[in-house]
């Protein structure tokens, strides 16, 4: 009796959970069957956070790449390409290096149909200046910034010049070639005047833009829904009708769910251990394109060690590059012999000229020797474990083996999480440590002035009158030959005072399933992962 | 008659007690996220900006005001309910909890559910069967599932499960989140309401293995307990008093020592209110399951003050209110409690 009474409740806990389930039509009362009408949805995971939609309130990769889908900036860097070409503008170009005029695509509008004119463009810079987020980018700005009161910065009297509805002239307050590469970054994308305001972030599910891509739904943390904006009239029109981005917390799900296709496109970021697996995956193809990320070891001359140049050169003849790409990296990296990535304007191999590309133990040696310093000479070598991923332990176990090659170096190394390690390598803890950069424009100079002005952005103390000097002429260089020139310079001295020593450039790497079109395309050093391009087959 | 030992007076004395503990609690999450090196700014743009730049973003931030100020301000703003926006993202804490607390609910809910279904049935096997092979067997999976790390049992489960095709992340498939309207954002829910089966039972696929991952580790807990329960009950006064009566052995042990045994149940699943909140941060980071462990363990790496203090905060909340729950109830089943 018992039993069956036991039975019973188990049938009809089935039978309610049967019940629930089909107590609806199997539809969602719109008539909207999740498929989309032109090409077939897919789906991206990436393990990239979104800071904030608004273009205000971003300076990541995340953040960027959907503004780079949403919105237009006024240039914009075709894939595979250097040059910015135009895209909301139909042309803008250098007046002289102060001033850049840009002419605006006529009947331009946003996905909420309102027109799109040259006071967006102006608005949109005046409230990211102003707005000044703490996690945004307004410091990319500073060529039309008025920074008088730290507190308060706006835009620069005059800096924005709006004759007309499709004319903006920039007034920049000094000579700034790399101007031109800040406005096609996200962070000059142009937003709607009518919608966001001017003093403060607009929500992340609000944004309007004028880009291929409106913006449908998002929910922070897990996904974004973009579909294609029908009133986006210009060259970069999505293949695609509808796609989703889904979001990871860690790397191990996300390789789990592209090498069983519950994504078609993994992007940012598998570890080279999970990449090399997934190579043997016969459903998915690892994609590599070329990357702009850059790892280098700066020397701190504000310690004993490394304020001597013979010791940093006698370093910089010990890297063997080869060896760290493929021990700690699988291959996945290449050798880095400049401070500026292949494929820039200007870029040299400076540090392969001077030091060769493989280690050489006596030139070491002898350098050292030559300026009276005793060997082993002891350094400490500082890297962080998981800010740069877990290969970074690796990269400075591998390094440690080089430098005390031949009984040159002796190595201590430690190491720290990135919050802390930041102050400590500021604060003279480590003769020389590891550090990683991506690029927010492509442009030589991006790897030049925030590295070798006045001890960088890391504070190592390293100052040359003459770096300054050279780096305040590029800037203001309009001859494309004799800035190249200038770069190279600085190239070599760079090499000649090792500040840092280049160690090796990324590359673009996504995995996408096999019927996936477009994604290797989008693979270059612009990290902008051009949702337009790919479709499903 | 005396009011002591009364339930309201009891109910009474447990919620003021609610405010001190939460008051120590904000106090040390404060004091702990400051003393700890870094900051949210330094997390995210420490690798991008000079020092200069970085100390103008901490400024505008208002991250290097004194931390008594802060720390008035902050409580000031929780006393007034005001849990203010998450650092790294802007988004209001409300929100957060309201977005991802319904993915966390049902997590805990299906776990538990498991956790009992699989518990509570094998303790008392074991317990019925004291010193056979199957109780033994049965010992062994309870310490097992409760010691194994929760991150390597749902590893090996999507490792296992991935080739079918079967959902090994996320609470739903992109579509069905994107198509299903949030109406009390809890999804399995909301896909109910919405009368969609297809996106019912996408969500039900969704939640299988991260609740029978975490319900697992549960279940540990409650076959012991019920197994050493009912062993304790099989030796009272009672069940010697019903047999002696001559009352048949399956009666005695389902209707006095079964009974008896799932007392201390009720206890020890407020007491694992706690346990399961830890183990979903672990299983949702496991899962890339969209919940509020996942959420705190984000913030928590980016530094986020505000993001952290606002959800330690609501699982505070979430956890005493529980155990005041369950004190209460206990106090109304066994009078002894009261006094």
């Amino acid at each position: 009796m018992n039993r069956r009474r036991g039975l019973l409740a188990v049938a009809s806990a089935g039978v309610l959970v049967a019940s629930l389930a089909a107590c609806g039509s199997g539809g969602d009362g719109d008539g909207n069957d999740g498929s989309s009408s032109g090409g077939s949805s897919w789906t991206l995971g990436t393990t990239e956070t979104v800071t904030a939609m608004d273009p205000a309130g971003s300076y990541d990769f995340g953040s960027w790449n959907l503004q780079y889908n949403i919105f237009e900036q006024l240039m914009v860097v075709p894939a595979g390409e250097s040059d910015p070409q135009p895209d909301a503008a139909e042309s803008c170009t250098y007046d002289d290096p102060q001033q850049i005029t840009c002419k605006l695509r006529e009947g331009l509008k946003f996905s909420n149909g309102h027109d799109l004119t040259s006071s967006d463009v102006k608005f949109s810079f005046e409230r990211n200046i102003a707005i000044a987020d703490p996690n945004g980018s307004s410091v990319l700005l500073g060529s039309i910034t008025d920074s008088t009161n730290p507190d308060k910065p706006k835009l620069a009297d005059g800096a924005i010049e709006t004759p007309d509805d499709t004319t903006v002239i920039f007034h920049l307050n000094k000579p700034d070639t790399t101007f031109m590469k800040v406005l096609t970054s996200a962070t000059s994308s142009i937003v709607d005047e009518e919608v966001f305001p001017a003093d403060k972030l607009l929500g992340d599910s609000d944004v309007v833009g004028s880009g291929p891509y409106k913006l449908s739904q998002y929910k922070a943390g897990e996904q974004a829904v973009l579909e294609k904006n029908d009133k986006y009239a210009g060259e970069r029109e999505g293949k695609t009708d509808r796609l989703f981005i889904q979001y990871f917390s860690d790397p191990a799900p996300l390789k789990q769910a592209i090498d069983s296709g519950q994504v078609d496109i993994a992007w940012r970021t598998l570890s080279p251990t999970d990449l090399n697996d997934l190579e043997g995956n016969d459903n998915v193809n690892v994609l590599k394109g070329k990357g702009s990320e850059f790892r280098y070891w700066v020397w701190q001359l504000g310690t004993p060690v490394g304020k001597q140049k013979a010791v940093r050169q006698a370093a910089a003849y010990l890297i063997d590059r080869e060896a760290i790409a493929k021990n700690a990296y699988d291959d996945t990296v290449k050798p880095a012999f400049s401070i500026v990535p292949p494929g820039f304007a200007g870029q040299k191999d400076s540090f392969q000229e001077k030091y060769g590309d493989t280690p050489d133990v006596d030139k070491a040696k002898q350098v050292l020797q030559q300026a009276g310093v005793t060997m082993p000479v002891a350094i400490k070598l500082g890297y962080t474990p998981s800010h740069y991923g877990p290969n970074a332990v690796d990269e400075a176990t591998e390094l440690k083996g080089q430098l005390e090659n031949g009984g040159v170096f002796k190595v201590s190394v430690d190491d720290a999480e990135w919050e802390r390690y930041q102050t400590l390598y500021k604060q003279n803890a480590y003769d020389l440590f590891i550090l990683g950069w991506y690029p927010d424009f492509l442009d030589a100079d991006n790897y030049l002035s925030p590295f070798l002005r006045d001890g960088g952005f890391y504070g190592n103390n390293y100052s040359n009158p003459q770096v300054n000097k050279l780096l305040d002429q590029e800037l203001a260089e309009t001859d494309a030959a004799k800035r190249e020139e200038i770069i190279g310079q600085l190239q070599d001295i760079t090499a000649e005072d090792v500040p840092l020593i280049p160690s090796w450039n990324g590359q673009n790497v996504a995995v996408a399933t096999k019927n996936m079109e477009g994604v290797e395309e989008t693979l270059d050093p612009t990290y902008i992962f051009r949702f337009w391009m790919i479709s499903k087959k | 008659m005396s009011s002591q030992g009364s339930v309201p007076r009891y109910v009474a004395q447990r919620l003021l007690l609610v405010i001190p503990m939460i008051w120590v609690l904000l106090t040390v999450v404060f004091v702990l996220l400051r003393v700890a090196p870094g900051d949210p700014i330094s997390a995210s743009l420490g690798g991008k900006l000079s020092a200069e730049a970085l100390a103008d973003a901490k400024h505008r931030a208002g991250l290097d005001r004194p931390l008594i100020v802060q720390y008035f301000d902050y409580i000031k703003d929780v006393a007034t309910l005001n849990f203010g926006n998450t650092f790294t993202d802007n988004r209001p804490i409300i929100d957060v909890v309201r977005d991802n607390g319904g993915a966390t609910l049902s997590l805990t809910v299906g776990a538990f559910l498991i956790a009992l279904l699989v518990g509570i049935p094998l303790g008392l096997l074991a317990g019925r069967r004291r010193d056979t092979v199957s109780d033994v067997v049965i010992r062994i999976f309870g310490v097992v599932s409760y010691a194994a790390p929760i991150f390597w049992t749902g590893l090996l489960m999507v490792i296992l499960v991935a080739p079918t095709g079967w959902p090994t992340y996320d609470i739903a498939s992109a579509e069905t989140k994107f198509l299903v309207e949030p109406r009390t954002h809890i999804l399995i829910v909301d896909t109910v309401l919405a009368g969609n089966t297809d996106a019912f039972l996408d969500v039900l696929q969704h939640h299988v293995l991260p609740c029978v991952a975490l319900g697992l580790l549960l279940s540990g807990v409650f076959i012991r307990l019920v197994r050493v329960n009912l062993l304790q009950s099989l030796k009272g006064d009672y069940v010697e008093a019903a047999r002696a009566r001559g009352v048949p052995e399956k009666y005695v042990i389902r209707r006095h020592a079964f009974r008896n045994a799932l007392v201390p149940v009720i206890t020890v699943v407020g007491l694992q209110v706690a346990l399961t909140l830890g183990g979903a941060v672990l299983t949702e980071k496991t899962f890339n399951w969209p919940g509020l462990g996942n959420q705190l363990v984000k913030y928590i790496v980016a530094h986020d003050y505000s993001a952290v203090q606002g959800l330690v905060t609501f699982f505070a909340i979430v956890v005493v209110v529980v155990s005041v729950l369950v004190d209460i109830v206990n106090a109304l089943i066994d009078p002894r409690v009261r006094y």
